[in-house]
């Protein structure tokens, strides 16, 4: 089997400082579903967006079908860019413009700036936003608003929107983290049938370790920049779990975002515990 | 409340410990603000002991006493447009057509000045940075000077007051439109970038339906500022009704100075309440 998309000591300082991948080697096969684990700033949106040169790695090579990423310019980088889709937490739709249009940018890739402004979609793309909007079941909503429709339908979008592009692989950034778990599932759902039936590679972030063993073919932890854990879902056991996630973390199905306790500053704990003391319970989040 | 921090040795949280009353920082502020204000009346000396109210009454009289015949032709050569309603709308058009030619320069410029747009590489960023401080100097010029300068240049006026009018408002637009460019929700960018679409296709896709309104909003802003501004530019030699107005001071009319004051308070006010209208039906 070739590896479809090969990360090769990947390194990303940001210039804060912050090392947020540190030496990362991967190879990933055509037709796997990676999932992308770790702690809440241990790298996972920064790998995604190295993978597609959202942001520029710092140093190693990405090589996607053969062809070093890392160094493509203009428009050799937008013509690799537009086979790989991507999918993101927040959807990442135009808000104020209607599904189909949003569906329709999926397309841009693939026309020119002229054509972009003077004349209208084509006939096959317009129909190609349709049956994409059909897969993923929401065609009659077509001509709604984007900001007019729910957060799991919104993410549905992002999916037609990616899957415009006939990509070969689909990266996703916690596609499903401001989703509500049923929702969370109808989501993970059309990933997995455009990876099974389409064989389109699939590399997703999850919060949920849950959702991952369900979902993926294989999982990647990232602890600090690095590969802290690599292989199939059901090898993490009780050990590697808290190898990745810590100590005190403890596994949740779904519940609180954040299962691992926080530092917290002396008076922030003092003031939890008054408002504990006082009967108000906890005070809303403090970050 | 104190003693729940000290008996368990935590530091005691400043909301806790300070009475506001009594906060020295304050206090300093206050001070400061009033010697300030106290320094202030001594250097600017404000005397009103030459006013007279007899003669100030007499002149407020007169300002409404309206001289109706400045609304017509006064001799032959005379028409509408040398009539105070032809100057007033020559003055509306005046700040019309200088908000115009402001937008038509500040638009394309305000791309270049929104630093999400250009921090691509350091060219960019350096075109940015000229663009913004251009964007400052020029709104730093105020309307009036330009308008004497280009008074003196130009001649006196209806050019002289567009161009300083118009040249001020680059300044303020292209500001307001680089800012509005800035504040927007970087996520579509982001996820148009992704599709192998180029520069110019993400600004039209995920830029521009986000910036429109915004756009509507300050221009009609600063549409409404310009018009109240034309009247008053005829005094430094901008032309318009403020030409006239001029004039007639000079002159002791104070019946038409009167007349032509309350059709300006009457067209601000209209403008004002459209403008406002309109972009409370934008947001
Ligand atoms: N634009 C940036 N500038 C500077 N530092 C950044 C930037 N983006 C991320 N970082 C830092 O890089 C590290 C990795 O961040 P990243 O967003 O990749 O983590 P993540 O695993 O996606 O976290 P999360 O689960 O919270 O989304 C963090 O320490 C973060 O603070
Ligand atoms: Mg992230």
């Amino acid at each position: 089997m070739t590896a479809v998309l090969s990360l090769r000591n990947l390194v990303k300082v940001y210039p804060s400082g912050t090392r947020a991948i540190d030496d990362v080697s991967l190879d990933i096969h055509r037709g796997e579903f990676v999932v992308l684990i770790g702690l809440s700033g241990s790298g996972k949106s920064s790998l995604l967006r190295c993978i597609n040169r959202l942001i520029e790695p710092t140093a190693g090579q990405v090589i996607f079908d053969g062809v070093d990423v890392t160094r493509a310019r203009g428009a050799d980088l937008r013509r690799i860019r537009r086979r790989i889709g991507m999918i993101f937490q927040q959807f990442n739709l135009v808000r104020r413009a209607s599904v189909v249009s949003n569906t329709l940018a999926g397309r841009l890739g693939y026309r020119s700036s002229w054509r972009t402004i003077a004349s209208r979609p084509s006939p096959e793309d317009i129909a190609a936003a349709f049956e994409n909007l059909g897969r993923v079941g929401i065609a009659d909503k077509a001509f709604a608003r984007a900001d007019a429709l729910s957060g799991g339908q919104q993410q549905r979008v992002g999916i037609a929107r990616a899957l415009m592009q006939r990509p070969e692989l689909m990266l996703a950034d916690e596609p499903v983290a401001s989703l509500d778990p049923a929702t969370s599932h109808s989501v993970m759902k059309y990933l997995e049938e455009i990876n099974k039936k389409d064989g389109i590679t699939v590399v997703c972030s999850l919060h949920f370790l849950s959702l991952a063993r369900r979902y993926g073919t294989r999982v990647v932890a990232l602890k600090a920049g690095r590969v802290a854990f690599d292989g199939r879902p059901e090898e993490i056991d009780e050990r590697r779990f808290k190898e990745i996630y810590g100590e005190d973390a403890i596994e949740v199905e779904i519940g609180p975002e954040r299962s691992v306790p926080q530092p917290m500053s002396a008076t922030e704990a003092a003031l939890i515990a008054m408002a504990e003391d006082t009967g108000h319970g906890p005070p809303p989040e403090i970050r | 409340m104190a003693e729940y921090f000290t008996a368990r040795g935590l530091p005691v949280p400043r909301e806790l410990r300070q009475n506001p009353l009594t906060d020295w920082r304050r206090l300093t502020l206050i001070a400061a603000a009033l010697i300030v204000f106290v320094i202030g009346l001594r250097v600017t000396n404000l005397d009103l002991s030459r006013a007279n109210p007899e003669y100030s009454a007499q002149l407020l009289r007169q300002l409404f006493q309206w001289d109706l015949t400045i609304l017509t032709p006064r001799n032959d050569f005379e028409t509408f447009w040398d009539t105070a309603e032809g100057l007033m709308v020559v003055t509306i058009f005046l700040g019309i057509i200088a908000t115009v030619f402001s937008v038509v320069v500040a638009l394309p410029l305000s791309f270049l000045g929104a630093r999400n747009i250009m921090s691509g590489n350091r060219v960019t960023a350096a075109v940015y940075v000229f663009i913004r401080l251009l964007f400052t100097v020029v709104r730093s010029i105020d309307v009036l000077i330009v308008v004497i300068v280009s008074a003196v240049l130009l001649g006196i006026g209806n050019a002289a007051g567009v161009i300083g009018l118009a040249f001020h408002n680059v300044g303020v637009l292209g500001k307001l439109y680089s800012e509005a460019i800035e504040g927007i929700d970087p996520g579509p960018l982001e996820a148009i970038t992704a599709t192998g679409a180029n520069r110019f296709q993400v600004i039209w896709t995920a830029v521009l339906p986000q910036i429109v309104n915004p756009y509507i909003s300050f221009t009609i802003y600063r549409l409404d500022t310009n018009v109240r501004l034309a009247p008053i530019l005829g005094l430094v030699g901008g032309g318009g009704i403020g030409i006239l107005l001029f004039q007639s001071i000079n002159l002791l009319q104070y019946g038409a100075a009167g007349l032509i004051i309350f059709m300006i308070v009457i067209t601000v006010a209209a403008m004002d309440f459209a403008s406002a209208q309109i972009r409370r039906r934008l947001v």
